[in-house]
């Protein structure tokens, strides 16, 4: 059928809507509210799926990472490359990059007096590490890094394994790019407590310079640039040009690359949302096909008529559809204008969630949460609650078209 | 069979079979409706008068016996392709639930133009045209609640013709109208058939009705007892 014959129908249909006014406004505002939820839950949903990533690539990962080629394939400590000042300083100069931090890696042993462990040791620049990650917030006792002396930060749980207290010694030992074991004596500055129990136990960060005067590394040698962009969705563009500007010497990964896992878990919780869709969805077809099946069952002598002076099946099913999906597209229309204003507000001021704060903690998340309005959110709602409200007069159209017109007009 | 023929029965019957006793609503009927005719089908209360249109009209087929439209079999169609057929070719007048109670005067008569795909301008305008000619214009713009019983059967007859079908069936048309206004009603049919060769077929059991028809066929107890022409 030609568009203007569905225009005409979708006419008689927005009409056919407004007969029981009662009982439409009813279904009408169980989609609205249906769709403001929906709405509202999967900008939060997201953001705090967003929120979780972001705040673990914070702790140490960064957006994106600079190594020697095959490093991360085989992070040994002889695969570091040169002129990282020069290349920190070229990487920092793209439009995209907030900051960027060296750092020499090497996996090692911490030994106290009573004690020891392994530990992967990070040799860092600490101004530039601390506008990477959050490591300098996460300062319980003691302070930061200065970059000046033997200084150590390690994690709480470190130290009660080691048994030591701020201002105690320890001694780190590593083997050295020339085969020799590299050690040295550094003192406890600082303890850390991050949201992972794992990172508090095993991470230990020294002064870049320190490290690689015990590694016997070149002044200019790092194993790693810890790149933190504006908006980690811009990783992808920046891996792309700066592979291309790059000696092939060098490996550009983002964190995709580098912890796929946690991108997947991301995506995990962001798939769960459809799980509410269903709940929702369910919950509202049942009164949807309720109400259109009333409207359809009141109407069979008139259906009659249509049939009788030609209206073929097609058609009326289309009409009957439609004015479900009418239905659906007001109360999906009417659900975002209402939560589009709550959605500016939350984006603007967050969500406090202080109560669930440390179930939250435990997921990497902050106690406010900040809504994500993606794409993917306005076509979720455009298209699975007027599908939705479709589905809902399936059945009650498959009624409609099966009148027959002679029985029909005789009922009444 | 009569190539002049609009609709022709031959030896039609027809058995209700649902209910607890089978209903023999017509035994074996014949008739041929041709151009311009004014035809009337009268008989009492449940002698088969709607039975009879219904099939004049593929709205529904016999138990035995066959009707052609145009020569062609209907127990040879489809339903999608008996829908057609009304739409292009029967206009329907019914005693009541006519109307679509949502649409305008104007736009129930759109409406078949509608279904047949005529583009909006020209509906409106030949929906237009025909309830000026049939002295209704003003009424375009009123629901059917706006109207009187025999306003709103003003505009059916106006749906049913907009179209120029071969064939136009009315099922007791006036039976819900007083009889001032039922034989206004039968003024504007039998105008239509005048002046534009509308062919009629209609029923009643309303002796006042009935002496209009130019051809009376006399129904009882589903057979044509009786044909008279004037
Ligand atoms: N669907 C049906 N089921 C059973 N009997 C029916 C049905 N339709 C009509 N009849 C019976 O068939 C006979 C003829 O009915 P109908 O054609 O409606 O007569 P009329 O229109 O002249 O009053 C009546 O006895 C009526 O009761
Ligand atoms: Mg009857």
């Amino acid at each position: 059928m030609s568009f203007r014959g569905v225009t005409g129908l979708a006419r008689v249909a927005w009409r056919n809507l407004w007969r029981n006014r009662r009982r439409t406004l009813i279904v009408l505002s169980s989609v609205v509210v249906g769709v403001f939820v929906l709405v509202l839950f999967d900008t939060l949903n997201l953001g705090m799926v967003e929120q979780m990533l972001d705040n673990q690539l914070r702790l140490h990962i960064g957006h994106v990472q600079i190594h020697r080629q095959g490093y991360h394939a085989n992070p040994a400590v002889e695969r570091f490359f040169r002129k990282a000042e020069a290349l920190r300083q070229q990487v920092a100069a793209e439009p995209e990059v907030r900051a960027v931090a060296p750092r020499v890696l090497v996996h090692g042993l911490l030994s106290s007096a009573y004690n020891n462990g392994g530990v992967q040791l990070v040799g860092v620049a600490p101004e530039a590490e601390s506008l990477v990650t959050f490591i300098a917030d996460q300062i319980v006792a003691g302070r930061y890094l200065t970059g000046e002396g033997s200084e150590i930060l390690i994690g709480e749980r470190l130290a009660r394994k080691l048994e030591v207290r701020l201002g105690d010694r320890v001694v780190a030992m590593a083997a050295r790019p020339d085969g020799q074991i590299g050690s040295e004596v550094f003192r406890v500055v600082g303890l850390f407590r991050t949201v992972s129990a794992d990172f508090d136990r095993t991470m230990a960060f020294i002064p870049i310079d320190r490290a690689r005067a015990m590694l016997g590394l070149p002044p200019d040698a790092a194993h790693e640039l810890a790149v933190l962009l504006d908006d980690a969705r811009q990783a992808d563009a920046l891996k792309a040009r700066l592979q291309a500007a790059l000696p092939d010497t060098l490996e550009v990964l983002t964190y995709r690359d580098v912890v796929p896992l946690l991108v997947m878990q991301r995506d995990l919780y962001a798939e769960m949302m459809y799980l509410i869709y269903l709940i929702i969805g369910v919950a509202l077809i049942f009164g949807i096909i309720n109400a259109m099946l009333m409207a359809v069952l009141e109407r069979l002598p008139e259906f009659g008529v249509l049939r009788a002076i030609g209206m073929s099946e097609g058609r009326l099913f289309l009409l009957v559809s439609l004015e479900s999906l009418l239905l659906g597209l007001l109360g999906t229309a009417i659900g975002w204008a209402l939560s589009l204003p709550v959605y500016a507000y939350l984006a603007r001021h967050g969500l406090d969630l202080a109560v669930f704060s440390e179930a939250l903690a435990a997921f990497g998340v902050g106690s406010v949460i900040y809504p994500r309005l993606t794409l993917r959110v306005v076509w979720n709602a455009w298209l699975i609650i007027p599908l939705v409200a479709w589905l809902g007069a399936l059945y009650p159209a498959w009624r409609a078209i099966h009148v027959e017109p002679v029985e029909a007009m005789r009922a009444v | 069979m009569n190539p002049n023929a609009i609709v022709q029965a031959e030896q039609v019957t027809k058995i209700y079979d649902e209910g607890a006793v089978p209903v023999q609503a017509l035994r074996g009927v014949s008739l041929t409706i041709e151009p311009g005719e004014f035809t009337v089908i009268a008989g009492p209360s449940g002698s088969g008068k709607t039975t009879l249109l219904n099939l004049l009209g593929a709205l529904d087929v016999p138990t035995e016996g066959r009707v052609f439209f145009e020569g062609q079999d209907l127990s040879t169609l489809s339903r999608r392709e008996r829908a057609r057929l009304r739409l292009y070719k029967i206009g329907f007048v019914f005693q009541a639930y006519n109307l679509i109670p949502v649409l305008t005067a104007l736009e129930n008569v759109e409406f078949v133009l509608l279904l047949q795909g005529v583009p909006e301008r020209e509906r409106r305008r030949r929906a237009l045209e025909v309830l000026e000619q049939l002295g209704i214009g003003e009424l375009a713009h009123k629901r059917p609640h706006e109207m009187s019983g025999g306003q709103q059967q003003r505009v059916a007859v106006a749906r049913a013709v907009v179209s120029r079908p071969r064939l136009v069936l009315a099922d007791e048309p006036t039976a819900n109208l007083d009889s001032a206004t039922g034989a206004r009603l039968l003024d504007l049919m039998e105008q239509l058939n005048r002046e534009q060769g509308v062919t009629f077929v209609f029923s009643s059991h309303d002796p006042q009705v009935i002496e209009r028809g130019r051809r009376l066929l006399w129904l009882h107890d589903g057979q044509i007892e009786r044909e008279e022409r004037r």
